[in-house]
C-alpha cells in the first residue's frame, strides 16, 4: 500500500470539501516560525512521517508563539521517530476541540465491500477501544451499485448514537470521505480525530492508503510506487530493487530487508546473511533450517515466475551490496522456472563484482527444477565453483542440506579469518 | 574495412553491442550457438560470418531478446570478447558511491 503523508491526505480531503485546519508544511525552524506567524495564535507542529501513533511518540508538539514554533520545529526536524527521519513538519492552527470522533472508509476483506466506520470516541487508542467492544461504534458495508449517500450516512451515525446539530455536518463529511475513497482508489481513508469545533467538524488528522495496483490511474498524486514496507519507509536498496520489477514485468524480484541495519542479528547474536529464493515456500523452509543454526537473513528475496537473467543479475547485485553480510544463500524450489536463465544472471553478477567471480563470503547455490543441471554447469564453466567458499547443490538436496552446507562453509571461513587476524 | 557494430537495446533497460571486427576473428561464434539453444530466444543468426539479428532491433528491444545473457557468457568462455551486454543500474551505483563516501563498505567489497 502506498501511504500518503498527512498533509498529502488532507489536500485530497480539502479538494472534496472536507474542512481541514489552516496551515502548511515547513522544512526548517525559520519556515515553521513564518507559518506560525501567518496563522497567528497557538499552532500544532506535526512530523510528516508514514507512521501512526505520532502523538504517543512525541512527534506532535504545540507552540504558543512563532519563536516557540521555531524551537519546537528544531526539536522535531532531523529526529528519528518510529524509524523515520523527520524531514518536514506540518504547521497548523491549534483547534479548539469540543469533541473527538473517528471516521473511516476501508476496503473490507471480510465483506469484500467498502466499509464505513464511525466511532463516537476518536483520537488515540481508538483501535483498543474498538477491540474492547466499545460502545458508540457503527459500521456500514457499502453496496457499490448504490454508493454511499447522505441517508446511508445518517443511518450509520444514528446507530452510533450521534444526535443533535452535528448530525448533518458529520453525515456530509462521511459522504465526502467516501467520495475521496472512491475517486483515489483507496484501501483506507481515515479521519482520526474528527474534531468537532465551533465551526463544525474538521479533519484534525488524516490517513490515506492507496491501492498500489491503481497508482497508475492517479499520476496527479505523483506517487509512482508504494514508498513503504509495512509500517516503515522503504530503504534505499528496497527502492532500487522495486525499480527493477517496475521496469520489467517478466518474473519477479521481490526484495525486502528484514534487518536493514543488522541490529536484529546483533541483538539476537546471529550472523547476518544475504538470501534469495525461487518461491516463498522454499524460502521459509530454508530459513527454518538456517535460523536455528545461527543465521539471520538480512533480506528476503523471491525471484520466481521465470524472471529474466538480467533481472537476476540486477537483484543479485542489490543483495550482495548489503554491508556486513557473512554469506549468501540461493535456493530454488522444484520449480518449472528456467533455472539456466536464473543462473546466468547470478554468474554475470558474480563475475562483475568479484575478481575472477570468486566471492569473499561463503555462498551456497541450490538449483532444483527445470534446467537445473545446466544451471549448475554455468558455475563450473565460469570458474565460480572453484572457490572454496562456494558449494553447489542439485535436485537431490533438501533445505536442511543447504543449511548444513552453509554452516560448514561459514565455520571454515570464520576460522580462516580468525587465523589470519592472529 | 571495419565491420562496425551490431547494437540493440533490451526491454529492461540497457543494450547489447557486438564489435563485429572482433567477431570476424572469432572462430567459434559461440554467441550464436548459445542463443540458438532449444530453450532460448534465437534472436541471433550468422550473417556474413558475424552475429546478426533475426529480427529488427526494435523487435529485439520490445522483448524479442529475452535477456538470457547466454551470448555474453558463451563469448566469455568460448569467444574472444566481442560482446558488451550492458545492464546499467545508476541508482545502485549512486547508492554504493554514497555508501563508500560515508566510510561504509558494500558486502561484496569486504576484506
Amino acid at each position: 500500500m502506498a501511504k500518503l503523508l498527512e498533509f498529502q491526505a488532507k489536500r485530497l480531503l480539502r479538494s472534496s470539501g472536507i474542512s481541514i485546519p489552516k496551515g502548511r508544511t515547513a522544512s526548517s525552524p525559520h519556515a515553521a516560525a513564518e507559518v506560525a506567524g501567518e496563522l497567528g495564535g497557538a499552532v500544532a507542529l506535526k512530523a510528516q512521517i508514514a507512521a501512526g501513533k505520532r502523538g504517543k511518540a512525541g512527534a506532535i508538539l504545540f507552540a504558543a508563539t512563532p519563536q516557540d514554533a521555531a524551537d519546537k520545529a528544531g526539536q522535531l526536524l532531523g529526529r528519528n521517530v518510529l524509524g523515520h527521519t523527520v524531514e518536514d513538519i506540518l504547521v497548523e492552527e491549534k483547534l479548539d476541540i469540543l469533541q473527538e470522533h473517528y471516521l473511516a472508509v476501508m476496503s473490507n476483506p471480510e465483506t469484500q465491500t467498502p466499509t464505513v466506520i464511525f466511532a463516537l470516541q476518536g483520537g488515540i487508542d481508538v483501535e483498543e477501544h474498538a477491540a474492547s467492544g466499545g460502545v458508540g461504534i457503527a459500521t456500514f458495508n457499502v453496496d457499490l451499485t448504490d454508493g454511499f449517500r447522505t441517508y446511508h450516512a445518517l443511518e450509520l451515525l444514528g446507530r452510533a448514537g450521534v444526535t443533535g446539530r452535528a448530525l448533518p455536518a458529520l453525515a456530509q463529511m462521511a459522504v465526502r470521505l467516501f467520495e475521496v475513497y472512491r475517486k483515489y482508489d483507496c484501501m483506507l481513508a481515515e479521519i482520526n480525530p474528527v474534531a468537532l469545533t465551533a465551526r463544525g467538524p474538521v479533519a484534525a488528522d488524516a490517513r490515506i492508503n492507496l491501492d498500489d495496483d491503481a497508482l497508475f490511474r492517479h499520476p496527479e498524486l505523483g506517487v509512482e510506487e508504494a514508498g513503504e514496507v509495512g509500517e516503515r519507509s522503504r530503504t534505499p536498496l528496497e527502492t532500487i530493487a522495486a525499480g527493477i520489477d517496475a521496469h520489467d514485468h517478466r518474473g519477479s524480484a521481490h526484495f525486502v530487508q528484514i534487518d536493514p541495519d543488522g541490529s536484529l542479528a546483533a541483538s539476537e547474536g546471529k550472523i547476518s546473511i544475504g538470501f534469495d529464493g525461487v518461491g516463498t515456500g522454499v524460502s521459509l523452509t530454508t530459513l527454518d533450517e538456517l535460523v536455528p543454526r545461527g543465521f539471520l537473513p538480512r533480506n528476503f528475496c523471491d525471484t520466481s515466475g521465470n524472471p529474466t537473467a538480467s533481472k537476476l543479475y540486477r537483484i543479485t547485485r542489490v543483495i550482495l551490496a548489503q554491508p556486513e553480510i557473512e554469506g549468501y544463500v540461493f535456493v530454488s524450489c522444484l520449480s518449472s522456472q528456467q533455472l539456466d536463465n536464473t543462473a546466468r544472471g547470478i554468474v554475470k553478477a558474480f563475475k562483475e563484482i568479484y575478481p575472477g567471480g570468486q566471492p569473499n563470503i561463503p555462498c551456497v547455490f541450490c538449483f532444483r527444477g527445470a534446467w537445473d543441471e545446466t544451471a549448475l554447469e554455468m558455475f563450473e564453466q565460469h570458474g565460480i565453483s572453484k572457490s572454496p567458499l562456494v558449494r553447489l547443490l542439485g535436485r537431490d538436496a533438501t533445505e536442511r542440506d543447504v543449511a548444513v552446507a552453509f554452516g560448514e562453509l561459514h565455520s571454515g571461513w570464520r576460522a580462516s579469518r580468525m587465523e589470519a587476524a592472529q | 574495412m571495419s565491420r562496425g557494430t551490431l547494437e540493440f537495446n533490451v526491454f529492461s533497460g540497457g543494450f547489447v553491442r557486438f564489435d563485429l571486427d572482433v567477431c570476424t576473428r572469432c572462430g567459434s561464434k559461440a554467441c550464436v550457438t548459445a542463443c540458438n539453444a532449444p530453450n532460448l530466444a534465437c534472436v541471433l543468426k550468422l550473417d556474413n560470418d558475424v552475429p546478426g539479428l533475426r529480427m529488427t532491433p526494435a523487435e529485439a528491444a520490445r522483448g524479442g531478446c529475452i535477456e538470457c545473457l547466454a551470448c555474453e557468457l558463451a563469448c566469455d568462455t568460448d569467444g574472444i570478447g566481442g560482446i558488451t551486454f550492458a545492464l546499467p543500474m545508476p541508482e545502485l551505483d549512486s547508492y554504493l558511491h554514497d555508501m563508500e563516501a560515508r566510510g561504509e563498505t558494500p558486502g561484496f567489497k569486504r576484506t
